[in-house]
């Protein structure tokens, strides 16, 4: 079973995650220096999450469709997606078997794994906020 | 056990004049109409004559225009060509450029659209034109591999491309062709590929028992035959088995990674034109050392499965395995630091550089242990 029951509920605890990530000084500053717009595509349940850095003062987190047009898109299961915030995916491995597919010029994505690693912390708490709210 | 995912899509053919039956192979294919995709030094050799010979009796057209560091301009002319020629087929004859080179013409050729567009990974998802590769040096693996990369020179940077549809559908594995290849280009392309065997065996996270048993063995080979094909290009048994080596490396690492010698390599490479090969062979021994802690068991057991140790202490043993690529590189006349492979005066703000570069390689992914920025330019300053 999947873990979303829905988009709303997926991009809700998207949003609040980058929203929070955002808030966090070390994390947003190198995040920032990146100047990279990311788009996360989701799938079971569809989602869009799009994480804009591109002016190197604030990250703009947006959801659903979006006319900016996107650095680097990531694709994969909204389940895959939560695991790899709970720091269950091994993130070679997802990428070597299919998990996850990348568009751009990834490099620039893949260097900022270890900078987002704190918000594994995070996650957790986003996520039982959510639920106990959705409850 | 890890759980892993491993594919071989390509079909492997090995024989002394494997090549000139490779019209056959694209008639096998269903190709009518093919694009040959080389470079002016090979056709200067006469090389790509002969195998053109097969050919006679179908339609070819010849794109000989790839640099030795290969661009989106060659990808967009050798496609327009294609395209023009109306091909359904794609033969690479060369080394990792010329068979990158095919593999990005060919998104072009069978999808269309704008290149920049299939940029990334595990982002084409159907199946390209038959794509035949025939490799001309003992090294990139790239006649196997899944990815490809090409230099967008307008922009100064290095495109990458990986799906397992991007593997060439055969690999016509001719040891002939590979004896004309000068002895450094031997040794380098050779370093290249027991770079990848011993990355690829330590890629922890990512690889398999299938990955190991092709790493032990190639690297295996790659200590026994190396010395022999870069001393006497004529010694065919030596160029079969370095041919073979590579390739067997070449399926290791397209599955499992390789590491930060890799990064490093890709990184010096880009800034200072380093041949990829020389630069693995300067990197190898430095990021087996700074790796040594994470991984020393899987050295160990490496070194005595290839018979470099026969210690029972991991640590040694490990130790033995370094000191005997190191001697191998010796022996075949390569350079042991960069500053000897023409790499000038590494200054504060190139350090900074490289190591942002190497940072953000994706072959870094894989290896074993972490590196911070700090730990990259400590290697770049040993390797200087």
């Amino acid at each position: 079973m999947q873990f979303f029951a829905n988009t709303d509920e997926l991009q809700e605890v998207m949003n609040e995650l980058w929203a929070r990530i955002g808030r966090d000084p070390d994390m947003s500053q190198k995040l920032l220096q990146s100047k990279l717009i990311v788009q996360f595509q989701y799938r079971e349940p569809e989602g869009r999450v799009t994480v804009d850095c591109s002016d190197g003062q604030e990250i703009k987190v947006s959801v659903g469709k979006q006319q900016i047009k996107p650095i680097v898109e990531m694709a994969m299961k909204a389940d895959v997606a939560h695991d790899f915030w709970l720091g269950k995916v091994n993130v070679p491995f997802a990428i070597v078997s299919g998990k996850i597919m990348a568009r751009g010029p990834v490099a620039k994505a893949l260097a900022l794994l270890p900078v987002i690693k704190p918000a594994f912390d995070i996650y957790p708490n986003v996520v039982s906020q959510h639920k106990k709210v959705l409850a | 056990m890890n759980p892993f995912v491993f594919h071989v899509p390509t079909k492997i053919a090995f024989a002394e004049g494997a090549a000139s039956s490779t019209a056959d192979i694209v008639k096998e294919l269903a190709g009518s109409r093919a694009l040959i995709v080389t470079d002016k030094p090979l056709m200067n050799t006469g090389i790509v004559e002969q195998i053109l010979h097969g050919f006679d009796d179908m339609h070819y057209v010849v794109f000989d225009e790839v640099p030795p560091d290969s661009d989106v301009d060659c990808v967009n002319q050798a496609a327009e060509v294609a395209r023009a020629e109306e091909c359904d087929c794609i033969v690479a004859i060369g080394g990792g450029s010329v068979m990158d080179t095919a593999k990005v013409v060919n998104i072009c050729l069978t999808l269309g659209g704008e290149l920049l567009e299939y940029q990334g990974l595990n982002n084409i998802a159907e199946q390209l034109l038959p794509l035949v590769a025939v490799p001309t040096t003992a090294g990139t693996g790239s006649e196997v591999s899944m990815v490809a990369m090409v230099k967008d020179r307008a922009e100064g940077k290095k495109l990458l491309f990986g799906s397992r549809y991007l593997a060439p559908s055969v690999a016509v594995l001719d040891p002939l062709l590979t004896v004309s290849l000068p002895p450094k280009l031997t040794a380098a392309t050779g370093l290249d590929a027991l770079t990848h065997a011993v990355e690829s065996y330590t890629a922890v996270i990512s690889n398999s028992v299938f990955t190991d048993s092709l790493c032990i063995d190639s690297t295996k080979m790659i200590f026994e035959y190396l010395r022999a094909a870069t001393k006497n290009g004529g010694d065919i048994e030596a160029r079969s088995q370095m041919l073979v080596a590579s390739t067997m490396a070449g399926v290791a690492f397209t599955n499992s990674g390789v590491g930060v010698v890799h990064a490093l390599a890709h990184s010096v490479g880009a800034k200072f034109g380093t041949h990829h090969g020389i630069a693995n062979c300067i990197f190898l021994p430095h990021g087996m050392q700074f790796n040594m802690d994470a991984v020393v068991a899987r050295y160990a057991k490496l070194s005595r499965l290839v018979g470099m140790s026969n210690s029972s202490n991991d640590s040694a043993a490990a130790t033995e395995l370094v000191t005997a690529i190191e001697k191998l590189c010796n022996d075949c006349g390569l350079p042991r630091r960069l500053r000897d492979a023409g790499v000038p005066e590494l200054k504060t703000a190139d350090i900074e550089e490289l190591a942002f570069l190497t940072g953000s390689d994706p072959a870094i992914m894989f290896n074993p242990k972490e590196c911070s920025p700090e730990d990259i330019k400590g290697l770049y300053e040993r390797a200087y």
